[in-house]
C-alpha cells in the first residue's frame, strides 16, 4: 500500500467534501489513483477533461505514484 | 419665496432674518457681503451688478439646497442684488438658522463661497478716475485666501512606480508605448484594465461583445448600477478615459472570433484573457502562436482560479500543452457562483503579470501554472513542459489554424422565445441542472423533463433521434456541450436553451401570454 497526499480543487473540492486528504492506495499509478477516488467520491469528470499533477509537475496517467507524493487533480476551469 | 433670489432693489435684513426663524432653530449665522471703495489698489466709485438670470436662479437655488442638506440646518436663504450699488451697500446676503451654531456657520461659508464660484453675476467697476472693469462676481467679499497650488502637470502621477528601481523613467516609457489586449471587460477585466490604465499603459483595446446584467455588479467593479443593460466596452472605455485620459482606448464592442482574432493580435504587444469561455481561451493560444504574441490566462470558480502566462516567443507550453484535450466543459460564474473578489484578485493579478512583461521584471510566470484557493490561501505552483506532439504549438505558425465552431456547433442555441408560438410545443425541454439547483430555482412555467447532466448517459441517451428537444441548464454553456455531444452521436434535433433558466422563464411567460 501506498500512502499519498491528494489536494482537491474546485469542483473535486466539492464532491469530495474536503480540500485534501490522506490516502492509503493500493494504485501505482496517477490514473488507477484517479480511478480508486471516483469510486470513492462519485467524482463526476472523466480522466480525459482534467489533468493529474504529481509533486507540482503536470504527470501522465501511468505515472508511478510512491509513499509521501502530493497528488493534485486539477479540472479546467473558465469563470471570469 | 425662492431659496436664492436676485433683486434690483435693497435689502431688508431684518425682514430676511425673521423669515428663516424658526422653533426648531437655536441660532442664526448670516454673512453681509458689502460694496467697498477700493479694488486691487484702485479707488472704486460705484459698482453694477449683472446677472444671467435663469442661469444663476437655478444654480444659486441649487447652492442653497445643497447646504441645508449636507450640513442638515433648518433653514437657509441668500439673495444677491443687481443693478447700480454704492460704496457700502449691501451686495449679497446668506442667512442660515440651525438647531446649533457650529453647522449654521459652516452651511452660510459653503453657500457664500459657492454662488461665488458658481453663479453667473459679473460686476462693473466705476473707478474714481473714470474708468470702467467688468470683474467677475468672485472679487464681492474681497480677496481670495490663498488656495494650494493644483499640479499644473501631470508629472507626479507616476512617482510612486517610478520610484522603484527597476521601473524608473524608462520603464514609465515603456508604459506608455505599450498596447495591450484585454478581451473580455468582466471580473476579470474590471480590474485588470483599471490597474493597467492607472499604470500608463499607452493604449488599451477592450474586446468585449457584452451588455451589462444587473447580476455581473458584485464582481465587476468598473460598472454601476444606472449603467445595466449598455454596451460593457463603451462604459469601460468611458471610465478607464476618465481615470487616466492619457491612455488611448480603443473600443471593440463585439466577441472576438477566427476572423477578427489575428488582426487584433497583430496590433498588440500583448493580450489579457479576461474570458470566461473555454473556447475563446482555445483561440486566444491559437492566435498567439500565430502571431507570436504572450498572452495572460486566468480564470476563476468560487473561492479559487488559476493563472498562466504562455509567451510563444520563449517556447513556454501553450495553453493546449497543458490541456491536451480540448475540456468540453468547465463550469462558468454563471453556473458554479463565483464570490467578487476572487475574479478581483485574479484580474490584479493578470495585471501585475502583464506589468511584469512590460517592465521585464523578474519572477516572470512561464509554462507554470499558478492555482490559487483564496479561501484557505493555498497555492501551487506546477510546471508544464512543452509536448512534443502537441496538436498547437509542435505546428509552425502559419500551420496553425484559429479554431472555428465545429459543424455540430452550428445553429444550436435557440431562444424558446423566439420560437413560433405554434411549434413550442413541438420541443422537448429538459432540465438538465443538478437536483440542488433545480431545488433552489425551479424551472416552473412550462412542462419539462429533469434529467442531471451528471446522470445522463451519452452511450444510451434517453431521447429520440427524431424529437426536437430543447436543453436548459443554469447559463446555456452545459447544455451547449451537452448538446454538441448529443448531436455528435447522432441526435440532430438538440438545441440549448441561450441564457439558460432564467431567460426560458421570463422569455417563456412574457412570449406566451
Amino acid at each position: 500500500m501506498t500512502q499519498v497526499n491528494v489536494q482537491y480543487y474546485a469542483i473535486f473540492r466539492e464532491q469530495a467534501g474536503a480540500s485534501d486528504e490522506s490516502v492509503e492506495t493500493g494504485a501505482t499509478t496517477a490514473g488507477e489513483l484517479y480511478a480508486e477516488l471516483c469510486d470513492r467520491h462519485n467524482f463526476s469528470l472523466p480522466a480525459a477533461a482534467l489533468r493529474a499533477v504529481v509533486n507540482e509537475e503536470f504527470a501522465d496517467w501511468d505515472t508511478p505514484i510512491s509513499d509521501g507524493d502530493r497528488v493534485v487533480f486539477i479540472p479546467p476551469v473558465a469563470g471570469g | 419665496m425662492n431659496r436664492f433670489e436676485l433683486s434690483a432693489e435693497p435689502l431688508d435684513t431684518g425682514k430676511l432674518k425673521n423669515g428663516l426663524r424658526h422653533a426648531r432653530a437655536g441660532g442664526f449665522a448670516s454673512f453681509e457681503g458689502w460694496v467697498r471703495n477700493h479694488n486691487e489698489g484702485r479707488d472704486v466709485g460705484r459698482l453694477e451688478y449683472e446677472a444671467f438670470a435663469a442661469v444663476a436662479e437655478k444654480e444659486g437655488t441649487r447652492i442653497v439646497t445643497e447646504a441645508i442638506e449636507r450640513f442638515g440646518v433648518t433653514a437657509a436663504h441668500c439673495v444677491h442684488r443687481v443693478g447700480d450699488l454704492r460704496i457700502g451697500d449691501l451686495a449679497v446676503w446668506v442667512g442660515v438658522s440651525a438647531e446649533h451654531r457650529g453647522e449654521a456657520f459652516v452651511a452660510c461659508r459653503y453657500i457664500i463661497d459657492q454662488i461665488k464660484a458658481r453663479v453667473p453675476i459679473w460686476k462693473k467697476e466705476h473707478y474714481s478716475d473714470g474708468v470702467t472693469g467688468w470683474v467677475n462676481c468672485e472679487r464681492v467679499s474681497g480677496p481670495e485666501p490663498p488656495q494650494p497650488a493644483l499640479p499644473a502637470t501631470t508629472d507626479g502621477l507616476y512617482v510612486r512606480q517610478i520610484a522603484l528601481k527597476e521601473v524608473g523613467e524608462n520603464g514609465q516609457r515603456l508604459l506608455s508605448e505599450a498596447r495591450v489586449l484585454v478581451v473580455g471587460a468582466g471580473g476579470l477585466g474590471s480590474p485588470a484594465l483599471m490597474y493597467l490604465a492607472a499604470a500608463g499603459v499607452g493604449h488599451i483595446g477592450i474586446c468585449e461583445g457584452d451588455t451589462l446584467e444587473a447580476s455581473n455588479l458584485h464582481r465587476q467593479v468598473l460598472y454601476r448600477r444606472s449603467q445595466v443593460g449598455q454596451s460593457k466596452a463603451h462604459i469601460a472605455a468611458q471610465q478607464l478615459r476618465e481615470l487616466n485620459p492619457d491612455t488611448e482606448i480603443t473600443v471593440i464592442d463585439v466577441s472576438l472570433d477566427a476572423d477578427n482574432a489575428e488582426s487584433l493580435f497583430n496590433q498588440h504587444d500583448l493580450v489579457l484573457d479576461c474570458s470566461d469561455n473555454l473556447k475563446l481561451k482555445f483561440l486566444l493560444n491559437a492566435a498567439a502562436l500565430r502571431t507570436s504574441t504572450p498572452v495572460v490566462f486566468a480564470s476563476v470558480y468560487q473561492y479559487e482560479g488559476q493563472l498562466h502566462v504562455f509567451d510563444p516567443r520563449t517556447g513556454a507550453p501553450c495553453l493546449r500543452c497543458v490541456w491536451p484535450r480540448e475540456p468540453n466543459v468547465a463550469p462558468t460564474c454563471n453556473e458554479a457562483g463565483v464570490l467578487g473578489p476572487v475574479p478581483g484578485v485574479f484580474g490584479s493579478l493578470q495585471a501585475m503579470e502583464a506589468l511584469k512583461q512590460l517592465l521585464s521584471l523578474p519572477g516572470r510566470l512561464s509554462g507554470e501554472l499558478l492555482m490559487l484557493d483564496l479561501l484557505s490561501f493555498r497555492s501551487t505552483k506546477i510546471s508544464a513542459s512543452r509536448l512534443a506532439d502537441c496538436e498547437i504549438c509542435s505546428r509552425t505558425p502559419d500551420q496553425i489554424e484559429l479554431p472555428r465552431p465545429g459543424e455540430f456547433e452550428i445553429a444550436l442555441d435557440m431562444d424558446l422565445a423566439e420560437v413560433d408560438p405554434g411549434l413550442r410545443n413541438d420541443y422537448v425541454v429538459i432540465d438538465i441542472r443538478e437536483q440542488d439547483e433545480v431545488s433552489a430555482r425551479p424551472l416552473t412555467t412550462l412542462p419539462h423533463r429533469h434529467i442531471a447532466m451528471s446522470t445522463f448517459s451519452l452511450d444510451a441517451p434517453p431521447i429520440e433521434p427524431d424529437q426536437p428537444y430543447l436543453l436548459c441548464c443554469a447559463s446555456g454553456t452545459r447544455s451547449r456541450s451537452l448538446a454538441i455531444e448529443l448531436r455528435q452521436r447522432g441526435f440532430a434535433h438538440v438545441y440549448s436553451q441561450t441564457g439558460g433558466v432564467d431567460h426560458l422563464d421570463h422569455g417563456h411567460s412574457r412570449g406566451g401570454d
